[in-house]
């Protein structure tokens, strides 16, 4: 586990800062914009950085076993912020606190970055776009209620489009949410249009 | 921790977005438009007593006991009212409290914090073990243990519906005497009860004078008396202490004197009224004498002719005023914990103007907002994190029809009488297969459970099934559902006491509503009547026709529905019940294999 950043404040007894929301949905960026900010981040660099993602990933692999009770790497993760994907969140231990940050983003463009990166990655899908864009709003119809009824959880919703359009109200509330200083000028560098690669055109 | 709440009895959803809509309710709808409105799914059935419990514990019936106004002794067949229960102990029969699933106040008094609820119903008798603060409501017998009647003191001859009537027996020009009828004593020769001697002295047509016991007082025409202090001599070293109020209706021609049922006065209760007792005591002495019977705002003198409606209202307003003043007084010493008031004088009002006085009813909807307005400036002014809350148990429909379910019962071959008796003392026992008792109850007669039951246990599935589609498809002259859903008892309930419940729980559609006589377990003539009385209006129906409300000072909107379960979380930050909740994988069904495969093609599982 490698630590990029510390802001060397005692954090024993902060949240755990989780970003989340679905694959593709601007969570690397969000990591990335927290990481610019100060605050420290939880990765192993295993995942590196690719087409799909230029910046990088901000992983930590081991998160994915959460399903299966290894929950060792959240001892000391106080005040660090982790990605965990939002279909994960249900097994985040319940006697940790979390401060989430998750982030929306249009679902076709969900989609179409998701299917990208299936094609670089020689996958293929059984389902049709319609179909898994349903499946996609039953997550999140499922998960919305469940997150704000979690006693342990604080969550902020920070909408992907708007992010890169109108970054600085979101740095003060990100800001004011995780109620740590944060070098929000380094912040707003980071959201980059033109990684915006995946827009839906709206019809006029 | 810091939460308020106020509770709303039967503060309707449909009333209020009609009124918001006109800008009628200003204060609601400040915290409507800040994301902190919604309406509240209550449990079924959706009565008062049953649906603040399922709110202060966040558990169904099956989790805490209350499933309906009446219960009936499986034994026996004979129905109780539920938030009433006696035992006998070694001191006698004594009241013990309806239930005993942990509340939210409870669960804060745990924690350390103070916790005060005023005026919640099922709270009497208090229970001395949880170290919180009650003056309780809905349920709180007057001094002969019983949910209370007034008493009509009359110079004429007459006979009411529920109200006692007492004689006023001439003593001279304009002077009359009457003993009022008081508590019951146990004595050698039974149960006696004692009175307490009156004089009337009427004055003019507009004022009389009244002497209770030492007591000397004038009464205005139509004017309610202050709450006047009463003392009944029950024996050498024993006296019962009550409270009550005095108006005079008629100072003409027949002379009529309407007097409250004779209520606990906190200060001498020989019940566990409420707790602390110093909490009740101090409140008296600082705030002013308060009524304490579970239901104050006297419907049954106004169905039975004893106030108008003006009278009435006047009831409803200055015991609204007094609880205002004693909310308003605790406040000004709350610093942390919860402190929960439940006013339910829009419950009793809209029972007596829902379905032909609109206006009357749209008036305390904004007699709430004028309030709401107030504490929400003073909620304002506090700094820190608090949660304030704002709910009602139900909303509110029409009562046109009264159903007689054991009427239908019997015309559809599931229960039968033996020769003579309306009630279920004259059931042929050994013939019966179903009968209700409650506003929403039917049971079946199972043998093993019930004192004479007849149905085995393997017909019990074929024969709820069959009473379900059978009273589902019930419909009136004009082709009206009048049901609109029974839930079988171990689909809608969870929890330790669900056997205990009733087999089918009855939700009537809107407009229709148990008869009273079914809540007692009685068999009139007829299965169906037009329901003319001055109680016009109900929420007994099903749970889904009747939701209640939350507004909170927080955005609610990503809960989705939100339903009793959610209160206590809402409340105090936990859950008392998490079992109800599932996790967003379980929620899916058949998506989730797709979600997770997606999400393993991308590398992220």
């Amino acid at each position: 586990m490698n630590l990029l950043r510390s802001n060397g404040k005692n954090t024993a007894n902060q949240p755990v800062i989780v970003v989340s929301g679905l694959p593709r949905s601007g969570t690397s960026m969000m990591m990335r914009m927290l990481a610019e900010g100060g605050v420290p981040i939880i990765t192993d660099e295993i995942r590196r950085a690719d087409g799909d993602n230029p910046n990088g990933y901000f992983e930590l692999e081991v998160v994915r076993q959460i399903k299966e009770g290894n929950f060792a790497w959240l001892k000391g993760a106080n005040g660090k912020v982790v990605k965990v994907i939002s279909a994960l969140l249900e097994y985040l231990p319940q006697e940790y606190q979390y401060k989430v940050i998750f982030m929306e983003r249009e679902s076709k463009e969900t989609l179409a970055s998701q299917k990208k990166m299936l094609d670089h990655r020689g996958q293929n899908s059984r389902l049709s776009d319609e179909e898994m864009e349903q499946q996609f709003h039953q997550h999140l119809a499922a998960i919305k209620p469940w997150l704000v009824r979690q006693p342990n959880m604080e969550v902020l919703y920070v909408k992907y489009n708007t992010l890169l359009a109108e970054p600085e109200p979101y740095c003060e509330q990100i800001a004011e949410f995780l109620d740590v200083p944060l070098n929000q000028s380094r912040m707003l560098a980071v959201p980059d249009k033109k990684l915006y690669r995946n827009r839906v055109v709206t019809e006029r | 921790m810091k939460t308020l709440i106020l509770g709303f009895d039967s503060f309707d959803p449909a009333v209020f977005e009609e009124m918001a809509g006109k800008n009628q309710l200003p204060n609601f709808e400040k915290l409507s438009q800040q994301g902190g409105y919604a309406k509240l799914e209550v449990c079924s059935p959706p009565q008062t007593e049953v649906s603040w419990t399922s709110i202060a514990t966040g558990l169904d019936p099956g989790g805490h006991g209350i499933f309906d106004f009446v219960h009936r002794d499986p034994a026996s067949y004979t129905p109780y009212v539920s938030i009433l229960p006696m035992r006998k102990g070694v001191i006698g029969v004594q009241f013990v409290p309806p239930y005993t699933a942990k509340t939210f106040f409870e669960v804060a008094a745990d924690m350390g914090y103070p916790a005060t609820a005023l005026w919640w119903p099922a709270m009497f008798p208090a229970r001395l073990d949880v170290p919180m603060d009650t003056l309780p409501g809905l349920g709180t017998p007057d001094i002969r243990g019983q949910l209370g009647v007034g008493t009509l003191l009359t110079s004429e001859d007459e006979v009411l519906k529920k109200t006692t009537v007492v004689r006023l027996t001439p003593a001279g020009k304009d002077c009359f005497t009457a003993s009022l009828p008081g508590p019951q004593t146990q004595g050698r020769e039974g149960l006696r009860t004692i009175s307490l001697p009156l004089s009337l002295d009427v004055l003019d047509q507009n004022s009389a004078r009244l002497t209770v016991g030492p007591q000397q007082f004038t009464l205005r025409l139509g004017e309610w008396s202050e709450i006047v202090e009463l003392r009944f001599k029950a024996g050498m070293l024993f006296n019962v202490h009550a409270i009550t109020r005095f108006i005079a209706a008629r100072l003409s021609g027949v002379i009529r004197v309407y007097v409250l049922p004779l209520q606990i006065h906190p200060l001498h209760s020989s019940w566990h009224y409420a707790s602390s007792t110093s909490f009740s005591k101090k409140v008296w002495k600082d705030v002013g004498p308060y009524l304490t019977l579970g239901w104050p705002q006297d419907t049954t003198g106004l169905e039975d002719g004893c106030i108008n409606d003006e009278q009435f209202l006047n009831l409803c307003q200055s015991i609204f005023e007094r609880r205002i003043k004693i909310l308003d007084y605790l406040m000004n010493d709350f610093h942390e914990g919860v402190l929960a008031s439940i006013f339910d004088d829009l419950d009793r009002i809209q029972h007596m103007f829902f379905h032909n006085r609109m206006d009357v009813v749209q008036d305390w909807y904004k007699r709430l907002d004028r309030f709401v307005g107030d504490v929400s400036a003073r909620v304002a002014e506090w700094s820190g994190k608090y949660r304030y809350l704002i709910l009602s148990d139900h909303g509110f429909s029409n009562f046109r029809k009264k159903v007689h379910l054991n009427r239908w019962l019997l015309d559809n071959g599931y229960l039968l009488m033996k020769n003579g008796g309306d009630d279920l003392t004259g059931v042929d026992w050994g013939r019966t297969t179903a009968y209700a008792v409650g506003l929403n109850s039917v049971y079946l007669n199972i043998a093993g459970r019930e004192g004479q039951g007849i149905v085995p246990a393997e017909n019990v599935e074929n024969l709820l099934d069959e009473l379900k589609s059978k009273l589902l498809d019930w419909k009136d002259v004009d082709r009206t559902s009048m049901i609109q859903k029974m839930r079988l008892k171990h689909e809608t309930y969870s929890g330790p006491y669900t056997r205990f419940g009733p087999d089918l729980v009855v939700g009537y559609a809107p407009g229709y509503r148990a008869s009273a006589e079914t809540g007692l377990g009685k068999v009139p003539a007829t299965a169906l009547e037009p329901n003319n009385d001055h109680w016009g209006a109900d929420h007994c129906m099903d749970a889904d026709a009747v939701p209640g409300v939350i507004f909170a000072n927080r955005d609610l909107r990503d809960f989705g529905a939100i339903s009793f379960r959610d209160i206590p979380f809402l409340a105090i930050g936990k859950h008392l019940d998490p079992s109800n909740l599932k996790p967003p994988s379980q929620m899916t069904g058949e998506g989730q294999k797709d979600l997770e495969e997606r999400l393993k093609g991308l590398g992220y599982l």
